[in-house]
């Protein structure tokens, strides 16, 4: 199959650069939009949207009073945390304490390099590109056990030392489920996996149904999403940060724009996880009538609903229950999904 | 005296003749050695160092397993702590041990041994009033930072004397951190800033990896003198705003109740029946508003912040908030209830008034419906909530918890039922118990409880619309000032939101009271915490914190 010039070969050809200059420009152009592009959108996420979800989750109206329908609370919003002074509590790990912030942002925006947004949005499509999504969202792990220790807190402590109990149970299921799409695509690749899944399933009444692997295999999509949710830590995984036990878990000491870091670094993180569900469940980019980008943000703004609904509806699991699901249960369906369609695919393709 | 009431203590005949008290000091024999007579119960007086004996024969061989309050104050030729004994099982059985001590060595035997709720009504008599307990196993101040000087209730305390302590004096909570041992366990001081704690509540909390180890409340931050400020009111009308102040969470109404109930018995006064028809329909509407917002925050604590439930919770409590602020002007210091009745008739037009709570009535099943489907049937809600926090009922006897707690966990006591007062035993409606002893008992017991005050409520509506218009009658005569008989000491209960809201008055002839003490049932609910979570996991320990329903004004009064 013939693949879509990515990004930075798109801008470097626009302006008609060559060679390594052309390379270098049209990376740094491409990465600067698509990480702007995620930021923006994390901005309507984190201030506005957040709100108004969990507001129409529970009966209330929430942000209007600045802007059409309260949208310019974002800038207000912006303004209020970024003037916010910066409290560094004594004895705290200086250089680990500054660069977890940074690390837990960039390592989810890192994630999208390899992410195709649909019409050539996509910054590399290099062979192993599934692998590299999962690598670059569990970097954040790290940057969460540095807040957990380099806070000098015991919260935070708690909180990182769940977090990391959390990922290895959760990251293993997760990899694994996405292993058994891999089996079907027959690649790494993330645009070959999109590609794959555009071939027609079957067809009802003229309408054309595609091989969109959640369809193929809706059990291995539920395991996915249940296990990316505790991926981004969100109800009833939210248990690193589990505000009403343990504060606000491993960013307990975090204010002003290391806080700000840190959300940010969440919702990326949110949204992330989305595209690669996205992506390997639900055709990437593709939809009809409306162009791919917007069918991509349509996803991965759909997962963030969903995130936000559990948040707002379910109750969250005790950490030794938690972890009794993970290992106990995701572990041995990932693995059983895994064989089976190992099996299937062996038989039948 | 002037006044007209007859202060004859009646002491509970029995048929042969021989009162209460003769029996019961018959069991104790040579350790009564005086007698008293109490308005609500007959008064043994103990030696000071028999207060074990004493207590643990009336406990074992007649029965008496609820010590419902310890009562401490200063005369002037004596200290004097006084047991209020009563049973779960016949709550109107009541006896008061009375122990004096000596000026010059206020030394008293612990009666902790004996019932563990004394642990901490001890620590405040000793942190108020100066009495020492032999045998105490903890006896610190409680209410009061532990660098305070002198006993505030005691007689010759000096209240203009700056209480001077430098920062070093108090007590570093981050002293303990157990680094230097090599144990493996870790000290974690939740509260008193902590999104769970429901208020200004510091839970020193030692913890292995997850599990909590041990745990004790440290409590006071919230102390405001409420029993001193009592003391120095009038009975007439200027005690009556405190109690809004003590469980502050929509349950005033219930508090305020207490205090009438109290002085109404202590000064003989006769309540209408219209009025107390209208006390009970808005007490059981202040217990329904008080029961949302325990569900609300429950499920805060176990779902995490920013939940659906919390927000439908207070939806519904508002309509209730609203029929309140209709009834009485107030939509949290109520200040409603009069000795002798209520403070005005219900608002004009009746009609549109009784719709108002018809509506919400109606509303009520489908809300509660909704609540069952978001919360009692949610399989992960259940799997964190039963069998957690467990408090096997013989623990919550010994620890005085009464209310949802104590229902709960099977006990089956309710003041509304056990010593009826109001209207409620004209009315139709049951007690709800649940014998889980977990959690998710406790949940269960406050939604259904919601059901039974929802009854009452609609039999009291349909009562006063049909009231006949000149017989509506709210309040008594009540004489200007009120001065009750020197030395006439009362104890009297009402069923508050959270439990037995209790009200010790010792009236000195003045219009003033000579000794108010109040009884909180969260104080007393408290206690049970470490009962419930030693063992458990920090996020069950939050859970049970959260089922006990504490406030903390009304822990710290």
């Amino acid at each position: 199959m013939s693949l879509q010039a990515v990004l930075p070969d798109t801008i470097s050809g626009l302006l008609g650069l060559e060679g390594v200059l052309g390379d270098v420009v049209g990376g740094l152009v491409g990465a600067f939009l698509v990480a702007n592009i995620m930021l923006i959108m994390t901005a309507f996420a984190g201030p506005w949207a957040k709100r108004k979800i969990t507001a129409a989750f529970g009966d209330r109206i929430a942000v209007n009073r600045i802007g059409p329908f309260g949208l310019l609370t974002i800038v207000t919003d912006a303004v209020r945390l970024l003037s916010k002074e910066l409290i560094v509590p004594e004895g705290v790990d200086r250089p680990a304490w500054d660069l977890a912030p940074i690390v837990i942002p960039f390592s989810a925006l890192l994630g999208f390099a390899v992410i195709p947004m649909g019409n050539g949005i996509q910054l590399a499509d290099p062979e192993t590109g599934l692998a590299f999504a999962f690598a670059a969202a569990s970097i954040a792990s790290l940057g969460i056990v540095m807040t957990g220790y380099a806070s000098n807190n015991k919260f935070s402590l708690i909180g990182a030392l769940r977090a990391v109990a959390a990922n290895i149970a959760y990251e293993i299921p997760l990899v694994v489920t996405a292993a058994s799409v891999v089996i079907f695509a027959g690649s790494l690749r993330m645009s070959e996996i999109v590609a794959v899944q555009a071939e027609p399933l079957l067809s009802v009444a003229g309408v054309t149904i595609p091989t969109w692997f959640a369809f193929v295999n809706p059990f291995a999509f539920a395991l996915f999403i249940i296990a990316n949710l505790a991926e981004v830590g969100r109800n009833p995984f939210d248990i690193p940060e589990a505000p009403t036990e343990i504060v606000a878990g491993y960013q307990t000491e975090y204010s002003s724009v290391y806080f700000v870091l840190i959300y940010l670094g969440e919702f990326i993180h949110i949204f992330l996880g989305g595209a690669i569900a996205a992506t390997l469940f639900l055709g990437g980019p593709a939809g009809p009538v409306l162009p791919g980008f917007v069918w991509f943000t349509i996803k991965i703004w759909a997962f963030f609903l969903f995130t936000q609904w559990a948040r707002s509806a379910v109750p969250r699991l005790r950490v030794d229950q938690f972890l009794e699901i993970g290992w106990k249960g995701m572990l041995v369906l990932s693995f059983a999904n895994l064989v089976l369609t190992a099996i299937i695919v062996g038989v039948i393709v | 005296m002037s006044l007209e009431e007859q202060q004859s203590d009646e002491p509970a005949e029995l048929e042969s003749g021989v009162s209460r008290g003769d029996e019961l000091a018959d069991l104790l024999g040579d350790l009564v050695v005086g007698r008293e007579e109490h308005m609500n119960a007959p008064g043994l007086v103990i030696r000071p160092d028999e207060v074990q004996d004493a207590l643990f024969k009336l406990r074992d061989e007649a029965g008496f397993d609820h010590l419902s309050c310890v009562t401490a104050q200063e005369y002037e030729d004596r200290y004097e702590s006084i047991y209020h004994l009563t049973k779960f099982d016949d709550r109107t059985d009541e006896v008061s041990v009375v122990v004096p001590t000596s000026k010059d060595n206020p030394v008293s035997q612990s009666a902790e041994p004996v019932f563990r709720t004394a642990d901490w009504h001890e620590r405040e008599a000793y942190d108020l009033v100066g009495i020492q307990y032999e045998d105490h196993p903890d006896l610190r101040r409680i209410l009061l930072p532990e660098t305070w000087q002198g006993h505030p209730l005691g007689l010759d305390y000096d209240q203009d004397r700056p209480q001077i302590a430098t920062l070093r004096e108090h007590a570093n909570p981050l002293e303990e951190d157990h680094r230097a041992g090599d144990s493996n366990t870790m000290y974690i001081n939740i509260g008193p800033h902590h999104p769970a704690t429901h208020g200004v509540l510091h839970v020193e909390t030692v913890v292995d990896g997850e599990q909590v180890v041990d745990l004790e409340s440290d409590i006071g931050y919230l102390h405001r003198c409420e029993e001193q400020m009592c003391q120095q009111g009038t009975y007439r009308h200027q005690i009556m705003p405190y109690p809004d102040r003590w469980d502050y969470i929509s349950a005033g109404l219930l508090n305020e109740w207490a205090y009438a109930r109290t002085a109404e018995d202590l000064a003989d006064i006769e309540v209408p029946e219209y009025a107390q028809i209208i006390r009970t329909m808005s007490a059981e509407l202040c217990r329904i508003a008080s029961h949302m917002i325990a569900l609300g925050t429950f499920a805060l604590d176990v779902y995490g912040d920013f939940t659906a439930i919390f927000m439908y919770a207070m939806r519904d409590r508002e309509i209730v908030q609203n029929i309140l602020e209709d009834l009485t002007g107030q939509r949290m210091m109520f200040n409603y209830f009069r000795l002798g009745g209520v403070v005005w008739d219900l608002p004009e037009p009746r009609e549109e008034f009784f719709e108002k709570i018809r509506d919400f009535l109606d509303g009520l099943p489908q809300a509660l419906e909704e609540y069952h489907d978001m919360i009692t049937s949610n399989e992960i809600l259940q799997a964190r909530t039963v069998g957690t926090g467990v408090l096997p009922p013989e623990v919550a006897k010994s620890y005085g918890a009464t209310g949802p707690v104590a229902r709960g966990s099977g006990i089956d006591y309710d003041l509304r039922r056990d010593d009826s007062y109001g209207y409620y035993d004209e009315l139709d409606w049951d007690v709800v118990v649940e014998d889980g002893c977990d959690n998710f008992s406790r949940l269960l017991v406050r939604m259904r409880e919601v059901e039974e005050s929802a009854k009452i409520i609609q039999q009291c509506v349909d009562l006063l619309e049909d009231w006949p218009e000149d017989e509506r009658n709210i309040q008594a005569n009540v004489p200007r000032t009120l001065k009750p008989e020197e030395d006439t000491e009362i104890y009297r209960a009402v069923e508050g939101a959270k439990g037995e809201l209790g009200i010790y008055i010792r009236a000195d002839g003045t219009d003033k009271p000579a000794r108010f003490k109040i009884r909180s049932p969260c104080f007393s609910n408290l206690q049970t915490l470490p009962e419930m979570s030693e063992g458990e996991y920090i996020p069950d320990m939050i859970a049970s914190l959260g089922s006990l329903d504490i406030v903390l004004g009304e822990v710290d009064r």
